[in-house]
């Protein structure tokens, strides 16, 4: 089985964000993150896009509150 | 800006690029200064800061692109080959990725010089300002 959505967007928010005691929950948000700003958000969306092979847009991804959300949403674009 | 779309440009490391490094940065190595020094470690002469090629990549996102409202989000360089002063260098960019979700596009790059030989390549991740 291959490994979740969430363990695999943990190891990009640590790589982006050059922090290894990241440990995301479904309901982790920008908030909780002291290294998610505004810039570093765009790198991580294109990261997740990048490894993913999708692509989000703008309104999408303005919905979202937490990472479970963002998790969702890559789950049902792989879906797609 | 759409994928694919390419830019380039033409630049010249003359002096006042050099010494204006130096004086900025104070970075003296012998490899940049001392042309003994530098022909004995098989060089033609003076080695360039591979830096000010990033001083270049600079010039290029901030105004030579069709917009304005730009932020460089990273940039990564490799150095193949030694810059000598005066040299012409070619500078080439194309647009690899477009994120249309957060407005940030990325590049490949290159620099050329006149014998027509990749001395320097890299990356560039863009944002645009909201």
């Amino acid at each position: 089985m291959g490994e979740s959505i969430i363990d695999q967007v943990n190891k990009i928010f640590i790589d982006v964000l050059d922090n290894e005691d990241i440990k995301l929950t479904p309901g982790t948000g920008a908030k909780d993150i002291e290294e998610w700003d505004s810039l570093n958000h765009i790198q991580l969306i294109v990261a997740i896009e990048k490894h993913f092979k999708i692509r989000f847009n703008s309104s999408e991804m303005n919905g979202w509150k937490n990472v479970g959300e963002m998790c969702a949403a890559i789950d049902k674009r792989l879906k797609a | 800006m759409q994928q694919g779309d390419t830019y380039t440009n033409r630049f010249t490391v003359g002096s006042a690029a050099y010494e204006g490094f130096i004086v900025l940065f104070n970075d003296r190595n012998p490899l940049h200064t001392d042309e003994a020094f530098a022909r004995s470690k098989g060089f033609k002469g003076v080695v360039m800061h591979g830096n000010i090629l990033n001083g270049f990549v600079s010039y290029f996102v901030g105004e030579c692109l069709p917009l304005k409202n730009v932020i460089i989000l990273s940039q990564s360089i490799k150095y193949a080959m030694p810059v000598y002063l005066n040299d012409e260098l070619e500078f080439h960019a194309e647009v690899t990725g477009y994120f249309e979700s957060v407005n940030a596009y990325e590049f490949k790059f290159y620099f050329k010089n006149e014998e027509d030989k990749k001395v320097a390549k890299g990356e560039l991740q863009i944002g645009l300002l909201i």
